[in-house]
């Protein structure tokens, strides 16, 4: 029986695209067809979720629908570009390698790949879904003709942000900026920091800033490290790394504002995990995010240090403010309806594995 | 411990209102373009978009298999070609003679074509081998926050006499002052006629000095002197980054402000007594390698960092005790 298959380079259960893969893999079973993982590297940690990817060459029939989730070069893109099964893409954005470049060159070359590996595909693919509309348009610029936007069906499952929290009582005091997601040049997180800088030299002199996520390359890492330094920082910005679900958890009760100033996203996972934490967000009207926050937060459209400090003292000094972003951040999170995310993209999928079937 | 920055900032220059207020909109303007060069200054590759490693990748991406050793899918792909003996990527080096075809007249061949990405990776490799000179130089720095352990001590009193010197003594230019702390000595500059610039490392110190209408680099005194072109500078002035360096970095930076210089510019430097450096608290003391010299060291570092008319400031530092010596860049 033909099958709807997922590939992905590799399956980390931790980062949003693998675990939205394992959604749309269940997702898939539910509505009767076949459906397996397919990896070119072999994650221990999910390696009994996966198949090696050459092993496809055997399992393939007739009729196949196979979806590749494009978030990294791979030599999957050219495979699967040969390949004759009905190609799906679900776009995820790759980070301009102009800027990672001059950070780590290895870095920003892949990124570079992965952007002809994109063109190499769009001429293949019979549909591309995207996270976002603003990753939408980088297919379309890319040349795939067919495009859909379907949020990520996992988004908030990293870290069970919603419900009764107790903050951590080893939290400083102060007023709480908490900053999520990969320690990755295009998070510009300088601009966060530079912004804490103005925060505290005007009025702000509580605020602090917790940093959560894993680093992408260490050279960014300790130049954020030594810039604190220099700003005098150091005692008032916590590097937190990667951090388990609970210490998320705990940093989204306990913090007064998610900021963002990141210069490229295809989506922002930590926008919906802040809205669902009940924490106001403000950030830089920069890629997706306004896309994703839906006039539920406080965007900046300068990126300016100032503008961004002034605007989180403002949202911290008016209550009333605050709580009406907070309430809108909920609704937002309700109507961009993440829970059947997954279904309504099988949803997409089912007619495209009719009509292979009926053909081949 | 003295670490961390004071928690407010003087008040408005403008309208001196307090702490809350924000600086006129040309001074926001320039210290968030401050803040933003001090940490673009920091990125490892500079200002090269590309280095000879992306360029030597370049060439093994295209010559070689798509992730050696990380993808099962290019491993066995590239077995395979060997297996079957059908050319593979290596072969567009061979020359064309020995394969089918020849290249069309007027272009390269690929043997041409690999040898100037081989040039272009050279190339890159000379760009990036200047850059890591530049910045290795400029890395004596014993630990990230050493100017907020030992902080430099304001002018006070002091700027008066130093900008009387230096514009009695200067041939034209900008003066330039590290570490500048909020700008004593810049305001004064400014206020008769002269044109200066502050470099300060502290960043929460230099953004209120620039909040308060001076030009200020947030940078360590070496690494701004190295980026600036040589005999571009009227005068210089070196306080507290002189009292935290260690003596071997000590040297680099004479030299350096000796390069910047134009001939016959001024250069003064203010630096601790032993009686203010022995006061310092545990940390600052264990941690910063600056350690106090005497008048007559400094002298004699002056004269072999090649300056001429070593001599103290004539008008003394007075109460404020500071060891104050003025010298010249040879003509």
């Amino acid at each position: 029986m033909s099958g709807i298959h997922h590939f992905v380079p590799v399956l980390h259960r931790g980062d949003a695209v693998g675990r939205h893969t394992l959604r749309l893999r269940e997702a898939t079973r539910a509505r009767g067809f076949p459906s397996e993982i397919f990896v070119d590297t072999v994650d221990d940690d999910t390696a009994s979720e996966t198949v090696p990817v050459l092993s496809y060459a055997d399992m393939a029939q007739p009729g196949d629908v196979v979806v590749y989730q494009f978030a990294t070069a791979s030599a999957m893109a050219p495979w699967l570009a040969g390949r004759s099964e009905v190609l799906v893409v679900n776009y995820h954005n790759v980070t301009p390698p102009e800027l990672m470049a001059p950070w780590d060159n290895h870095l920003a070359l892949g990124q570079l790949r992965a952007q002809g590996d994109l063109r190499l595909l769009a001429a293949r693919t019979t549909l591309a879904v995207a996270d976002s509309a603003y990753n939408e348009a980088h297919l379309a610029a890319a040349g795939f003709g067919a495009t859909a936007v379907i949020s990520p069906s996992a988004a908030l499952e990293a870290t069970d942000v919603t419900g009764t929290r107790e903050p951590d009582a080893a939290l400083r005091r102060g007023t709480h900026w908490l900053a999520v997601g990969r320690v990755s040049p295009n998070k510009a997180l300088e601009a966060t920091i530079a912004a804490l800088a103005v925060a505290r030299a005007h009025g702000e002199s509580d605020a602090w800033l917790q940093l959560i996520g894993k680093p992408a390359t260490d050279s960014y890492v300790a130049a954020l490290h030594r810039y604190v330094a220099e700003l005098g920082l150091a005692d008032v910005v916590q590097f937190a790394g990667h951090a388990s679900d609970a210490t998320v958890e705990a940093a989204y009760a306990h913090a007064d504002v998610l900021v963002v100033t990141s210069e490229h996203e295809g989506f922002c996972v930590p926008v919906v995990e802040a809205m669902a934490a009940g924490v106001p967000v403000v950030a830089f009207d920069q890629g997706a995010v306004p896309e994703v926050l839906g006039g539920a937060g406080v965007l900046v459209s300068d990126k300016d240090p100032y503008a961004l400090a002034a605007a989180i003292a403002a949202l911290r000094r008016d209550g009333p403010r605050r709580n009406a972003v907070i309430a809108a951040g909920r609704q937002r999170l309700a109507a961009l309806e993440l829970g059947s995310a997954a279904d309504r993209f099988v949803d997409l999928l089912v007619p495209l594995a009719t009509l292979a079937t009926t053909s081949s | 411990m003295s670490a961390g920055p004071p928690p407010t900032g003087d008040a408005h220059h403008a309208g001196e209102q307090g702490e809350t207020d924000l600086p006129l909109p040309e001074d926001q303007a320039r210290a968030a373009e401050a803040l933003r060069e001090a940490f673009s200054r920091l990125s490892p590759q500079g200002s090269d978009a590309w280095n000879f490693l992306a360029a030597f990748t370049h060439l093994g991406d295209r010559y070689g298999p798509y992730h050696p050793g990380a993808s099962a899918l290019s491993d066995s792909l590239a077995a395979g070609r060997s297996v079957d003996r059908r050319p593979g990527p290596l072969d567009r080096l061979r020359p064309r003679r020995e394969r089918a075809g020849r290249a069309p007249e007027g272009e390269k061949t690929d043997l041409e074509e690999a040898m100037g990405h081989v040039v272009e990776a050279f190339r890159f490799l000379s760009a990036r081998v200047e850059t890591l000179e530049g910045r290795l130089a400029a890395e004596d720095r014993p630990v990230d926050d050493a100017a907020w352990l030992v902080p430099a001590r304001p002018l006070g009193p002091v700027a008066g006499p130093v900008a009387a010197h230096l514009l009695a003594r200067t041939p034209g230019g900008v003066m330039l002052h590290a570490d500048c702390g909020e700008g004593d000595l810049l305001r004064v500059l400014h206020e008769r006629g002269a044109q200066a610039h502050g470099v300060e490392p502290r960043g929460a110190v230099a953004l209120r000095a620039i909040e308060h209408g001076r030009s200020v680099t947030i940078a360590e005194a070496s690494e701004y002197m190295a980026s600036r072109a040589e005999g571009s500078v009227g005068g210089v002035v070196l306080s507290g980054v002189v009292d935290r360096l260690p003596l071997h970095a000590l040297l680099p930076l004479l030299a350096r402000s000796r390069r910047v210089l134009r001939r016959g510019a001024p250069l003064v430097v203010l630096a601790e007594p032993a009686a203010t450096v022995d006061s310092r608290d545990a940390a600052a003391r264990d941690l910063v390698d600056g350690r106090p010299l005497h008048e007559a060291t400094w002298e004699l570092l002056l004269q072999r960092a090649g300056f001429v008319e070593v001599a103290p400031l004539s008008d003394g530092t007075g109460e404020d005790r500071r060891i104050a010596l003025t010298a010249v860049a040879p003509s």
